[in-house]
Parts: C-alpha cells; sequence; structure tokens
C-alpha cells in the first residue's frame, strides 16, 4: 500500500492504532474502486457472446457440422435476446438458377408496401430505421436523374400527376464494384447471382455503401431495435437474420424465400403488379418474358456493373 | 511484522473486495447513447399480399366469404355493427356502405388497422361520404363510354352469368377470358406473367404459383386503377430540409 508519510508505530502488541487503521482502509478502498472503475467498460462485452462467435471462420470455409452448431448458436443467441426461437436455415444456390428482377415503371404508383413488406421480412431495424427500398419520386421530364428523386414524398393519395416512381434497391450486379472495393471478402456474389455479406466476417468499413452507385448498402451505426412480436422467425444465414451493430447490410432478394422457391416478399405485397421475379435461365419465366418483348432500362447502364434488376414500360 | 495485523488486513481486503463485487454485477452498466426516434407505424398490413378488392369470381366459388375484406380495418371486433333488417327481411345497406360492397374493395389496402377511420357526420346524422369513396360503384368502364351497355358483357337472360363478343357464356369466376376479348395483349402479358399479380411459389417444383384474375385487382365497372394512400415514408431524419 503506498503510504504518502511514515506509517506511526504501532502500540505495542495490541492491535493496530484506529489512525493506520483508517489509513490503510481509506488507500485500499480508493485503489480497488478505480480498479474496479478500470474495469468496467468489460462489461459490455457481453453481447460479444461467445469464444465460438470469435473463432467462427469464413461463411464459405464452414464444413457442414460447424455449420450447423453456428447456425444453432444463432438460434440461442436470437432466443435469448428476442424470447422467440426462429427457425435459422442456410439455404445454397440451386441449380440452373440464376435470379433476375423486373420491375414495371409503368405501374408502379409509388404507394411503399414493398419497402414496409420488406422491413418486416427480413428483420430491419425500426429505430434507427433501416429500409433497403427506396422509392424515389421522379420528374416526368425524361431525365432518369437520380438526383432529382424526392424520397419524402406524402401526398394523400398516390399516384401524383406530372411523375413517376422508380423503386431502387439492391441491383445484385454481375460486375458488383462492392464486391471488388470489400478488404476481408465479407461480401462476395453467389452462383444464382446474389450478392450476400457474411455478417459476422464484415468489419464495418463502409467502402461497399460508398463504392455502390445504387445506394443500396445500409450500416448498422447501432445495434438495430425490432420489437420482439414483429421479428420474422423465419431466418437464413446470409438474408435476415437479425445483424448487430457495425455491420453492412443490403438487399438479398429474400433469399430465405426465394432459394425455398417462393417470391420475395417486395413482389407479393405489389398492390398494381409492377414487381417481377424469376429464374432467367427458365425460357418460360416471366423475366425472360419481359427481357425479350418489353422495353427495358438499366439503371446507369453507362458504369458497366451489368445489374440483374431491370426497369421495363408496357404503356 | 504482526501476525493479528496482516490477518486483519487481509480480511478487510477480502471484505472489500467481495462487496466491490457484488456492486459491480449488480449495477447496470450505463446504457448505450442511441437516437430515440418515434417509431413509424411501419408493418401493420404490409405483408399481407391481398389484393385491391374481392373479385365476385372469388367470392361466388368461396361459397361467399368475404373475409379478405377486412371489414375490421374500420370496425371494432368486440363491438360488432348492428345489421338492420328492412319489412321484407332483407339487409339494409348503409349508405357509406353502398359502393364498398358494390365495388368489392378491400378496405385494408387503404386503412391499415392501427390507423382507424374517423367517421364524420353531416347536420342529419348521416355519414358524409369521403371523395375517395364517391367515384365507387359508378359506370366508368372505357374512357368514351362506348362500353356502358350492361349486356356487352352480362348474358341479358341472367345477369349473373358473363357472355364474351362471340357468344361463349363465361360464370363469374372465369371473367378474365372475358376481358381477354377486347385486351388481347394484356391478357398475353397475363399469361406470360409480365401483367398482373403473382405470389407463393415462382419454383412450381416446390409449391403452388397463385395468380390472381383481372377482378382481383381492376373493377370491371371501373377498371382504372384508384389513386391509393402511401404508406409512410422514410424518417424525417433522412429529409433533405
Amino acid at each position: 500500500m503506498p503510504a504518502t508519510e511514515p506509517t506511526p508505530p504501532l502500540s505495542s502488541g495490541d492491535g493496530i492504532s484506529r489512525r493506520s487503521f483508517l489509513r490503510v482502509a481509506t488507500a485500499l478502498s480508493a485503489g480497488v474502486a478505480a480498479m474496479a472503475a478500470g474495469l468496467a467498460p468489460l462489461r459490455k462485452l457481453e453481447h460479444y457472446s461467445s469464444v465460438d462467435e470469435f473463432l467462427q471462420k469464413h461463411y464459405l470455409d464452414l464444413n457442414p457440422a460447424e455449420m450447423k452448431r453456428v447456425l444453432a448458436r444463432i438460434e440461442d443467441e436470437v432466443q435469448r435476446q428476442y424470447k422467440i426461437r426462429p427457425h435459422v436455415r442456410d439455404f445454397r444456390p440451386m441449380n440452373g438458377v440464376e435470379f433476375v428482377y423486373a420491375l414495371n415503371l409503368s405501374r408502379c404508383v409509388g404507394c411503399r408496401k414493398c419497402v414496409h413488406a420488406c422491413v418486416a421480412e427480413n428483420n430491419q431495424s425500426r429505430n434507427p430505421e433501416i429500409q433497403y427500398i427506396r422509392v424515389l419520386k421522379m420528374p416526368n421530364d425524361g431525365s432518369f436523374d437520380m438526383d432529382k428523386g424526392d424520397t419524402n414524398y406524402a401526398p394523400k393519395a398516390v399516384p401524383e400527376a406530372g411523375s413517376f416512381y422508380m423503386p431502387v434497391q439492391c441491383h445484385q450486379c454481375k460486375n458488383p464494384p462492392c464486391v471488388k472495393v470489400c478488404p476481408v471478402k465479407a461480401t462476395w456474389q453467389e452462383p444464382d447471382g446474389i450478392t450476400v455479406i457474411d455478417y459476422n466476417w464484415c468489419i464495418g468499413c463502409r467502402y461497399c455503401e460508398a463504392a455502390c452507385p445504387y445506394f443500396a448498402r445500409r450500416f448498422n451505426f447501432t445495434a438495430p431495435s425490432i420489437p420482439a412480436d414483429k421479428l420474422n422467425p423465419n431466418m437464413s444465414y446470409l438474408g435476415n437474420r437479425p445483424r448487430s451493430k457495425g455491420v453492412m447490410e443490403k438487399c438479398h432478394f429474400c433469399v430465405q424465400r426465394t432459394r425455398d422457391g417462393r417470391y420475395p416478399a417486395c413482389v407479393e405485397v405489389c398492390p398494381t403488379g409492377s414487381r417481377k421475379f424469376g429464374n432467367i435461365l427458365d425460357p418460360n419465366s416471366e423475366v425472360s418474358y419481359i427481357l425479350k418483348n418489353k422495353r427495358v432500362l438499366i439503371l446507369k447502364e453507362e458504369l458497366g456493373t451489368l445489374p440483374r434488376f431491370f426497369y421495363y414500360f408496357d404503356v | 511484522m504482526d501476525p493479528r495485523k496482516t490477518t486483519l488486513t487481509l480480511a478487510v481486503l477480502t471484505v472489500l473486495f467481495l462487496g466491490l463485487a457484488v456492486v459491480f454485477f449488480r449495477t447496470p452498466a450505463r446504457p448505450e447513447r442511441i437516437f430515440q426516434a418515434a417509431l413509424v407505424p411501419s408493418d401493420a398490413l404490409a405483408i399481407v399480399p391481398d389484393t385491391i378488392r374481392i373479385s365476385a369470381g372469388r367470392l361466388v366459388s368461396s361459397g361467399g366469404d368475404a373475409s379478405g375484406l377486412q371489414c375490421y380495418a374500420c370496425h371494432d371486433k368486440k363491438s360488432p355493427p348492428k345489421i338492420v333488417y328492412d319489412a321484407n327481411h332483407h339487409v339494409v345497406l348503409p349508405k357509406e356502405h353502398r359502393d364498398l360492397i358494390y365495388s368489392m374493395r378491400n378496405c385494408a389496402e387503404c386503412h391499415p388497422a392501427n390507423d382507424p377511420v374517423k367517421l364524420e357526420y353531416d347536420a342529419d346524422n348521416n355519414v358524409i361520404l369521403p371523395k375517395a369513396h364517391l367515384r365507387l360503384g359508378e359506370m366508368a368502364h372505357g374512357s368514351v363510354l362506348r362500353n356502358e351497355d350492361c349486356y356487352t358483357c352480362h348474358d341479358p337472360n341472367q345477369l349473373d352469368q358473363l357472355h364474351t363478343a362471340e357468344g361463349t357464356r363465361l360464370t363469374l369466376d372465369n371473367a378474365t377470358l372475358l376481358c381477354a376479348g377486347c385486351h388481347g395483349t394484356t391478357y398475353r402479358d397475363w399469361q406470360a406473367g409480365a401483367h398482373g399479380r403473382r405470389s407463393g411459389y415462382w419454383d412450381q417444383s416446390r409449391g403452388e404459383l397463385l395468380r390472381q384474375g383481372c377482378t382481383s385487382c381492376h373493377d370491371p365497372h371501373a377498371p382504372v386503377f384508384t389513386p391509393l394512400i402511401p404508406m409512410p415514408g422514410p424518417h424525417a431524419l433522412h429529409a433533405r430540409n
């Protein structure tokens, strides 16, 4: 114990004097309190739940047994946080399938149902708000300049005269700038055309967000908050499992639905049927028909990103 | 060194550490500072893939199941509306509903359950019809009124059946084939999937692909798609101004 002045001699044989006791006790408690205060931030580490998570390999390096353990661990984590046992699966790309999306700009009325269906399906943070789809109200001047788009329109009824509506989300490019810039290979393109993110591998540098010409990537600046009763328990590793603070996320064509053979949530809710989705390798799919027969627009085609997301017109 | 002193010091130290450990694990950590924005009433009915209206065909083929009409978007489930009958025991349709039932609109497509309608009354205590409802139920098929003759589509001898231009009789749930008679290109697109709504499974080896017929979205008497109330936009935090 450091003492600033020499300890006075103890009275012979019968314990310690009150003065020396107080001195020692004060110094001691001050030192211990300081140590406890210094260690206090460690308590916040509890959400780095396990050594397993810390030592987890990259998604593409996990063997089936390891994957099973990882999925079980994620289910445990979600159950601990939301008191709901989810069903977390790892959907792999299907053979002979390449997904393509088509959106009918002549029909879209800008009702934003897709935005909210996406939020509900994909467990996006409600606060702060994260939305994958951004619906731009565009002036009908033929320019297709995204900078002229307004996302905050709030009229009593849509559509409004003199404008059209252009929902923008991840274009699942064949030549994705976001994948090229990722320094840790936490995002990559799968054989079925979906660019996915391993949320456990992402370091949150946001290079991909800066690289994306479609403003499709979202960053979790804080831990996302989702009301437990709004949680969608049908989850996938690369898709809609709850994200953590400091990772990127984006539209993944609802992998938990589409790799199971179903339509994405945004397609199902669109009241005007503007959203079309399917397998471009199947000549009888609706997207094959659209690309063969309709006038198609590729947003920012000049950038050479080769999107798998097409806008089309039919009126 | 005095052994009693050492023992005492160690005992005090132990007690102190134990006390601190208790305090350490019982005091809550300082909460993370996050921006607390008001939650946008987001996903009320957004994920329900219901169509704009219930087609007569669907109503007939399901044996009159109107559950998809979402009456409880406006009505309180605990105090259901009173049904009034006239002298002949026919249901008296309330004035504010005549158009809705005629056009079979799905209320919840515009009125989410968490944002119920506030009814306004005039001096005689009658519900004031909102403008958006006045046009429902008008005959407005064809922009130059060339199609206002009921018997262009309805069979004159049996009004709940349809007949095409070449005389084929169709039931109400086959209305799509009747529409195809005039709107051939749209029908072709619909068959290929480029027009209209699809839900369920794109991969038909795994499940059923659900297609919606014309009258699930278009009112056959006024087929132009009516304006919708947009869902809330991004939080004002993201607004430009």
